[in-house]
């Protein structure tokens, strides 16, 4: 084996023996030998970045994360602890560990764009790791710990000026953002060099195993096989899991996750119910119109068109609306165009949202906090509208608000309205635990993000029970969401573990 | 201090030391005041550094650093603790009022740093020190000396013995100690890694066995498998030097 040594030092000697340069002093050569002794690594197992790190208070279930994916793992992981347990805090701690050990000098961390500052300043603050953030004026050589948003990371001239660089350490945050392996994100990711890989997901299957599959592959390929044979064994059908057991050992092999429930601490509970919603009479005919366009027109016989067309509908007109303006450019005969018309005119017409009117109902009786979530950003408008002729004050929230906007938005919302409207790609990121009612206004085709909008307040600090109201409007399209999500759920339990309560015991009621 | 700079107020939990020009520049990382001042003539000012190292402690408001193992400017200041006591000469001050002159023998002591690395690694220290008349080694040298009285400059009515044994010629001999110590070592941890390393190797050729045209990931993964368990050991020498004890 190799055995490295330098002659450095030797080399000081001869120079003090021939009198070229001065002795030291024997109180800092005490104090040297003394830190090094202090510093010393005695074994290659345990963590000691802890005893580096007095300030920060690590919880059980982080330290015993970090411990198994340094020696269990060797490095190589998915972090796919529930939302809100600190994912960050075990990619931190194993991280510093990386560093103390000397194992890594240079770390790559790739984030979404609204969270690298809140990475920058967790690893600075909390882990005295001097993280930067990504900037094309600096000299990536100088600049050993990096944190870069995926998008930019993965554009020329940055990616090739990455790749240039010899990371120890890549992390990517949200890397579900991976799942698809034809994308632009995983070539980058995977034409990276992964020493030692940290992806950090709470929701590592989204839709199927086959994302899960492809986020292995990028870690670890070959660990569950190659994709000829894993197709082989699980494709023959998406929803049905086979051979459970033994996939999810292997899959245990590389990734940790910790639950709620599991996690031994005292978490508060979550009330999850489905409030179901009967259309008014009106609202129903125009559904139904949407519903039946396809048969009628050109413009709608897109499958797709009409489905999103009722989706938006089951929110506000106004979300509908939107959709329709852009179909009348699009049609060519005039009957198409009287068509839509009609359809506009019988929307203005309409007076009444049921569902808004039950959404006010909800958040009279909670007589609290409340954070509604929505899809469209229309209907996050109407319902600030709509609420504020109720006489109830809310503030609007969303992703592309800037970090200094989404602190201000979140001061406002703490101290002075009862409602916050955010949508969906508002759900990453912002840590809201003074609230306890969610209202899902509407819902996603993904019930991970679901599981993310309750995590931002069903989390490490929540000090209440939690409550979920998922509305729902019967025979439309949101029946069938309901179901599709639960399929979906059913999937994610199976092969990575259980869920927390999402749409309540909506199993038991069909 | 060691480094000459004054220690302007001290108690249990906080210190606050006056930097010299020197010290300033080293850690206090602001190289354009001091381009400044140097570029101008103008008055330096060098930098007061608090230190805290129990905050809730301080009674008094005192606004300064909190430090502990592991914070940036501790360890700034150990680099300087390292650059600046690597290489000592010391002179034992044995009391005798009796008169009678004392000799010393010269020593060398070095104290060195082993590491064993793969994705893993352990650290061990080894504190050797060599009798330049005889050729005698102990170990623990550090430790022995760390508990007589020493100092700089030979004492009065104190004479030393010449060193029979070069000092080169001794690092030479306690580097073949360090050898042989490593050697007789347990090095089942480089065996274990070497298998880890095997089975990610096999389990990354299965991923393409059936591709024909290998792709570069390919190649790259493999890099990084090597990498990761690549089994290393480092001897390094953190200080040493030339001791004159009785």
């Amino acid at each position: 084996m190799r055995i490295e040594k330098s002659s450095d030092w030797m080399e000081g000697l001869q120079k003090r023996l021939d009198g070229e340069q001065e002795w030291d002093n024997w109180t800092l050569y005490q104090m040297s030998y003394d830190v090094e002794k202090r510093k010393l690594i005695p074994t290659f197992y345990g963590l000691q970045s802890p005893k580096f790190l007095p300030a920060l208070k690590p919880y059980p279930h982080q330290l015993e994360a970090a411990e198994t994916v340094i020696e269990r793992m060797n490095g190589k992981a998915i972090l796919a602890d529930e939302v809100g347990l600190g994912k960050t805090i075990e990619a931190g701690l194993i991280m510093k560990e990386y560093l103390i050990r000397g194992l890594v000098k240079k770390a790559l961390i790739l984030t979404p764009a609204s969270l690298s500052t809140q990475w920058i300043e967790e690893l600075n603050q909390k882990f005295h790791i001097p993280a930067v953030p990504f900037n094309k004026k600096y000299d990536l050589n100088l600049c050993n710990i990096v944190v870069a948003s995926l998008d930019m990371a993965k554009r020329s001239p940055h990616k090739e000026n990455i790749y240039n660089q010899n990371y120890d350490l890549v992390i990517v945050d949200e890397a579900h953002k991976l799942k698809n392996h034809k994308t632009k994100n995983y070539e980058f990711v995977q034409s990276l060099k992964k020493k030692f890989c940290l992806l950090l997901t709470a929701t590592p299957i989204q839709n199927d195993v086959f994302e899960l599959f492809h986020l292995i592959s990028l870690l670890k390929p070959g660990h569950l096989g190659n994709f000829e044979t894993f197709q082989q064994v699980f494709s023959a059908s998406k929803h049905n899991v086979e051979e459970d057991e033994f996939l999810k050992e292997l899959i245990n092999q590389v990734m940790v996750r910790n639950s709620r429930q599991h996690i031994g601490l005292d978490w508060t509970s979550r009330r999850v119910q489905i409030i179901p919603i009967e259309f008014s009479q009106k609202e129903k005919e125009v559904y139904d119109l949407i519903a039946n366009s396809a048969e009628h027109l050109k413009a709608f016989s897109d499958a797709f068109t009409v489905m999103t067309l009722k989706r938006e509908f089951c929110s506000s007109k106004e979300a509908a609306w939107l959709t329709l303006e852009k179909l009348v450019e699009k049609c060519n005969g005039a009957e198409e165009r009287a068509y839509i018309n009609e359809l506009l005119m019988k929307l203005q017409a309409l007076e009444i949202n049921t569902k808004a009117e039950k959404a006010y109902e909800i958040i009279k009786q909670a007589n609290d906090k409340v954070i509604i979530f929505t899809e469209y950003r229309a209907s996050q408008t109407y319902l600030q509208a709509y609420l504020f002729s109720k006489g109830i004050t809310s503030v609007p929230f969303n992703g592309k608000f800037n970090k200094s906007k989404r602190e201000w938005m979140k001061q406002l919302f703490k101290e002075k309205a009862q409602v916050l409207i955010a949508t969906e790609s508002g759900s990453e990121g912002i840590n809201l635990q003074f609230c306890h009612h969610v209202i899902n206004y509407d819902l996603p085709w993904n019930p991970m993000k679901v599981e993310q909008r309750i995590g931002r307040v069903h989390r490490l600090g929540q000090e209440h029970d939690v409550h979920i109201y998922n509305l729902a409007i019967k025979h439309t399209i949101e029946d069938y969401m309901l179901e599709l999500l639960n399929t979906k759920i059913g999937v994610f339990e199976k092969v990575v573990g259980e869920l927390d309560d999402i749409l309540s015991e909506y199993r038991l009621s069909i | 201090m060691e480094t000459n700079c004054p220690i302007v107020q001290e108690s249990d939990h906080h210190l606050s030391v006056q930097l010299t020009i020197e010290m300033d520049k080293r850690i206090m990382n602001r190289p354009f005041y001091w381009s400044y001042v140097e570029s101008t003539g103008g008055e330096p000012n060098p930098a007061k550094l608090t230190l805290i190292t129990d905050k809730t402690r301080m009674g008094l408001n005192i606004p300064g650093e909190v430090v502990h193992y592991g914070s940036p400017r501790l360890n700034q200041l150990f680099q300087v603790a390292k650059e600046r006591g690597a290489f000592v000469q010391l002179f034992e001050n044995v009391d005798n009022q009796t008169g009678v002159q004392t000799v010393l023998t010269p020593w060398l002591g070095v104290n060195y740093k082993i590491t064993y690395s793969s994705d893993r690694t352990k650290e061990m220290l080894y504190s050797l020190g060599m009798n330049l008349m005889t050729g005698a080694i102990m170990d623990g040298f550090h430790e022995a000396v760390s508990e007589l009285r020493l100092q700089a400059a030979i004492p009065p009515n104190t004479f030393y013995l010449p060193y029979i044994i070069k000092p080169m010629r001794a690092m030479e001999r306690l580097e073949t100690l360090i050898d042989e110590l490593i050697a007789q070592d347990d090095h089942t941890w480089a065996d274990e890694a070497a298998a880890r390393q095997k089975r990610d190797l096999q389990v990354l050729e299965y991923f393409y066995k059936d591709t024909e045209e290998r792709p570069e990931s390919y190649e790259m993964e493999k890099k990084a498998i090597k990498e990761q368990y690549e089994t290393k050991i480092k001897v390094e020498i953190i200080n040493g030097g030339l001791f004159y004890v009785r």
